[in-house]
């Protein structure tokens, strides 16, 4: 079979550089799936992608598509023809259908059924329309037209290369006509650059100062700015996101360190960051302790005649950004904190659940409630409450977003607020994502909680729950993030409780009252059981702690823990069925059982053996289930399953005297006490 | 750091080299608009000419006013009067871009020298009922022009579609006189002496601040929005789409006024701007008919027959 290389180059103007990965991962799906489709087979194809294009390089792919044959199923044999064997109409329609005579059907088979034999196309007739249909199908927003062209597409088509081999592929996509002529970098190279052949299509435009590769240029850059800041003795801060933005801005990437003055490194850091990410795509730096440098790293898209010019003016560019922030923080800091309150009495939470500043109060009493639960200071929740939500109408937060909690933050510690109280506003937001930062105090933990809990009860009783991709409220991220702060922290908090609490003190906004509170708190416990299920954990260990209702969600994580372990000891099937036959036993006993255990009603030795094995578990049980050492004391019922297998073997349960046989189910009652108080074994079989 | 070239050192030098440029490719060279209006896209010569077929190839200075953005003289990069440079090319040429980068060596920006970018940013007002695509332009970071292909105006598709080039000049010239202050900008220096942008505008906007902020009658202007939108209608319904669009002009501005003395409700806001944009949608409407009565003059003929072709069996 014959094989050449492929290239396709679609040359625009700018493309978006937040979507320029994904288009050219699409592009790429796209080209593959038709190459596919058509089966035409090849051995690798990589994209590239830079601002003015997105390419692929397809190697190694057939010249030629096999012969395909298509195989038509019609009408049964029976259904084809009357008694005479004259043909019936849905015989005829099938011909028609087929485009042959009748004569040409194949009728050996139960069925009437045609093979047709398509010949195989040359690749170069199909490649236009496999790139045509991929360009078509790319995940674009808004399409937009040009010129006098009917044609859309991201941005306005400017040259297209495609090359089979070293043939060009005649066609024209997007108005363009196919050529080998591409374009290299704007200013550095403004003519046109002839590609030879798709495999030197990376180094011709690296000759024309074009990085085609996109994971290139994006290697280039972290290695660039990392030399960069370790020569001005710190770190750069390159979130991905901001990386990719910037590979997508440049095809030849030159970062150079710039400078502003050391007076704004007064203005919480956060928000320098944030302007100079956000609105510069600039990289910060930070010394070794985390704080600030007076620099930053952008990166530029030429090797300029004078980069001094270059640094100046970004220099330039960005000193009245940072007066703005200084700006905003000065100003802010003129009135306490606590007074924003006042605007916030006028800025809508949710229009049924009230003002931002009520849901401060409500936070503010449900996290000194949490923080008596969980053995911290209630008075530092309350107040931390109160100002929980005042930066939200700081000019800081106004202007960036993103400083809510760290503004609140930084004014709280400027008036001398407790430190506990300060990091509290700032923590209410942890985790801030997947995976994201926990609170470190515990009133940071308390006010997270309440916020989230208000939150999801508020939004719940007014019935606005999330379904399917639809959360707006970010519900399932708060249940996330209540549940990891009280397993992580390992805080002890009756989650029933709370969320009643929260009910409570929503008065008549919510309704739903105890169904609620179930309904809220059905919906976080059905979060941690998709995150155990993420975490691999089976989900009949799971339900085995469910079902004997811990109150507080670390109590049922660390019995959760303990059940994994159980599960693997040899015992465990044979002790999981016992419990779930002692269960159905238990379930058909009609009348009441003896309190106590008489062992004048025994009669047989394994009976006895059982009765002590029971007894001396219960004394050794006890206190580690007290401790919550689940663990210990399911390894130490373990040693139950000899006696409970021996009395089965040996006893007949259902007795005829009435006081042997309620004495022997008053036995199994015990047996059982003893596994619930860490789990129902009996759900594991 | 001044990068200017000998042409290009004072605010007027820039803008006669950027109409020389301009009128070089072949635009016509307008005046401003004489009315207030918040951008250069207003002028008729954008707003209007970007609707139907006909090629229009324009450059021009307006006056803009943001009343709101008014500082009282004292932020060094805020005013409520400043000027735009406006280009429209309509069919945009293919080689827009490189019109445009040509502009910008015409001012003495060496594109070896200054790292240039085409930044993604799309435009859409709401208030005109009109959205395009394109990109704010970097220069070593800061941004100095935007740049639409514009795809809906007044509601109606854009076909062929204007490329609108849009340049502040205050922040370009204070790039190119390397000043921090807008009030420092050489305005112009010749025999007569050097006259800095403060000359010119400062009292200016100290007093227009006073004006719109404290003074703007609020009760006669929300009249006068009434009164507009009532002439608006009225001229409408006469066929004379240039005056109609005057009296959406003037209402426009006159809601930027009132919006500056606060006198609008956030709520209110929305109702406002959705009567300005059902005025800017029909005035462009009856723009399209009239020029499509006059049979598009300035069209080639094929876009000439398609698209009235196309109207009539819309009718």
């Amino acid at each position: 079979m014959s094989v050449q290389d492929f290239l396709v180059e679609l040359g625009t103007e700018e493309l978006p550089p937040k979507a320029l990965k994904s288009l050219s991962e699409a592009f790429l799906a796209g080209v593959e799936k038709g190459l596919k489709e058509a089966g035409l087979a090849y051995r690798k194809a990589v994209p590239y992608a830079a601002p003015r294009r997105l390419a692929i390089v397809v190697t190694a792919l057939a010249t030629q598509q096999p012969d395909r044959v298509q195989t038509l199923d019609g009408p049964p044999i029976q259904a084809a023809f009357d008694e005479v064997g004259n043909p019936t109409p849905a015989a005829l329609g099938f011909a028609r259908k087929c485009g042959v005579e009748l004569a040409a059907i194949d009728r050996s088979g139960p069925k009437l059924r045609y093979s047709r034999t398509t010949a195989g196309q040359a690749a170069a007739q199909l490649l236009p329309d496999i790139v045509n249909n991929a360009l078509a199908e790319l995940p674009i927003p808004r399409r937009m037209r040009w010129g006098a062209r009917k044609e859309e597409f991201v941005r306005p088509a400017q040259w297209l290369v495609m090359l089979l081999g070293d043939e060009v592929v005649d066609c024209e996509i997007l108005a363009q006509k196919a050529g080998r002529t591409s374009r290299g970098h704007r200013f550095h190279h403004p003519d046109e650059v002839r590609i030879s052949a798709p495999s030197t299509y990376a180094e011709d435009l690296r000759s024309a100062y074009v990085v085609a590769d996109f994971s290139e240029r994006r290697a280039q850059i972290v290695k660039r700015v990392e030399q960069l800041a370790s020569a001005q003795k710190g770190k750069a801060i390159m979130p991905a996101a901001l990386l990719d933005e910037v590979t997508a801005l440049v095809e030849w990437p030159v970062p150079l360190v710039c400078s502003f003055e050391e007076r704004f490194l007064s203005v919480p850091q956060e928000a320098l960051i944030s302007t100079m990410q956000d609105n510069q795509k600039y990289f910060c730096l930070l010394d070794e302790k985390g704080r600030l440098l007076p620099r930053f790293i952008t990166v530029a898209n030429l090797e300029s005649r004078d980069p001094a010019q270059i640094v100046a003016g970004n220099e330039k560019v960005v000193r009245p950004r940072l007066t703005d922030a200084e700006f905003f923080f000065k100003q802010d800091q003129k009135q306490p904190l606590e007074s924003f309150n006042k605007r916030l009495s006028s800025v809508i939470f949710q229009a049924q659940l009230g003002t931002l500043y009520e849901k401060a109060e409500r936070v503010s009493k449900l996290a000194a409630y949490i923080a008596r639960q969980i053995g911290s200071q209630p008075e530092y929740a309350t107040r931390a409450g109160i100002l929980s939500k005042c930066d939200l109408a700081t000019e800081m937060v106004g202007e960036f977003p993103e400083m809510q909690g760290v503004a609140g933050y930084y004014y709280a510690l400027h008036e001398g607020e407790p430190e506990e109280v300060a990091k509290a506003i700032n923590e209410q937001y942890m985790p801030r994502g997947a995976g994201a930062e926990l609170p470190s105090t515990l009133t940071g933990c308390a006010l997270a909680i309440a916020d989230k809990l208000d939150t999801l009860v508020g939004i719940f009783g007014i019935g606005m729950l999330p379904t399917g991709s639809k959360d707006p409220y970010a519900l399932r991220r708060a249940a996330l993030g209540v549940l990891r702060i009280l397993i992580e922290k390992q805080l002890d908090l009756d989650l029933g409780q709370a969320v009643n609490q929260t009910v409570t003190q929503y008065g008549a906004k919510v309704k739903g009252g105890m169904a609620l509170t179930t309904q809220v708190l059905e919906f976080i416990l059905d979060r941690l059981r998709a995150r155990y299920e993420d975490e691999g954990v089976e989900v009949a260990s799971y339900l085995a702690v469910r079902a004997v209702q811990p109150v507080s969600v670390l109590d049922l994580d660390q019995r959760i823990q303990a059940v994994q372990v159980f599960r693997r000891l040899p015992e465990a099937t044979a002790l999981a069925a016992a419990n779930k036959r002692v269960s159905n036993l238990l379930d058909t006993y009609q009348g009441t059982l003896p309190t106590t255990i008489e062992p004048r009603y025994f009669d047989n030795a394994t009976e006895f053996s059982l009765f002590s094995a029971i007894q001396q578990a219960d004394q050794a049980v006890a206190p580690l289930a007290r401790e919550r050492r689940y663990r210990e004391a399911l390894a130490r019922l373990a040693h139950l399953r000899d006696p409970v297998d021996a009395f089965f073997d040996a006893v007949l349960i259902n007795a005829e005297d009435p006081a042997v046989r309620a004495n022997r189910y008053a036995l199994l009652a015990r047996l059982r006490g003893l596994f619930l108080g860490v789990a129902d074994i009996s759900l594991l079989g | 750091m001044s990068q200017t070239t000998p042409a290009v050192r004072t605010f007027q030098d820039l803008i006669l080299a950027l109409q020389h440029y301009w009128a070089e490719q072949g635009c016509v060279v307008l005046q401003p608009y004489d009315m207030e209006m918040g951008a250069g896209t207003f002028h008729t010569a954008t707003f209007l000419r970007a609707i139907g077929p006909e090629i229009w190839n324009a450059a021009y200075v307006q006056p803009s006013r943001r009343p709101a953005d008014g500082r009282y003289g004292e932020n060094p990069n805020r005013l409520q009067h400043y000027y735009q440079f406006q280009v429209v090319l309509k069919p945009n040429p293919d080689n827009i871009q490189a019109l445009y980068l040509g502009s910008l060596k015409a001012i003495g920006i060496d594109p070896l020298v200054h790292d240039i970018r085409f930044v993604e940013d799309n435009w859409e007002s709401p208030t005109l009922g009109a959205w395009g695509l394109g990109w704010e332009i970097w220069l070593n970071g800061m941004e100095v022009t935007q740049f639409t292909y514009f795809q809906q105006v007044g509601g109606i598709e854009c076909y062929p579609v204007t490329g609108e080039i849009t340049y502040g000049l205050e922040r370009l010239a204070m790039y190119l006189q390397g000043v921090d202050s807008v009030y420092d900008l050489v305005y112009s220096d010749g025999p007569f002496g050097k006259v800095t942008y403060g000359d010119v505008f400062h009292q200016n906007e100290v007093e227009q601040s006073a004006y719109n902020f404290e003074h703007a009658n609020v009760e006669k202007l929300f009249g006068l929005f009434d009164f507009y939108e009532s002439e608006a209608n009225r001229l409408l319904a006469l066929d004379l789409p240039l005056p109609t669009y005057e009296m959406v002009v003037k209402a426009s501005h006159t809601f930027n006024l009132l919006d500056a003395r606060r006198a609008i409700s956030v709520t209110e806001r929305q109702r406002y701007i959705l009567r300005v944009r059902t005025l800017a949608r029909s005035v462009a409407q009856s723009y399209l008919y009239a020029r499509a009565r006059l049979g598009f003059p300035m069209a080639t003929p094929e876009l000439r027959d398609e698209v009235l072709a196309k109207l009539e069996t819309a009718e």
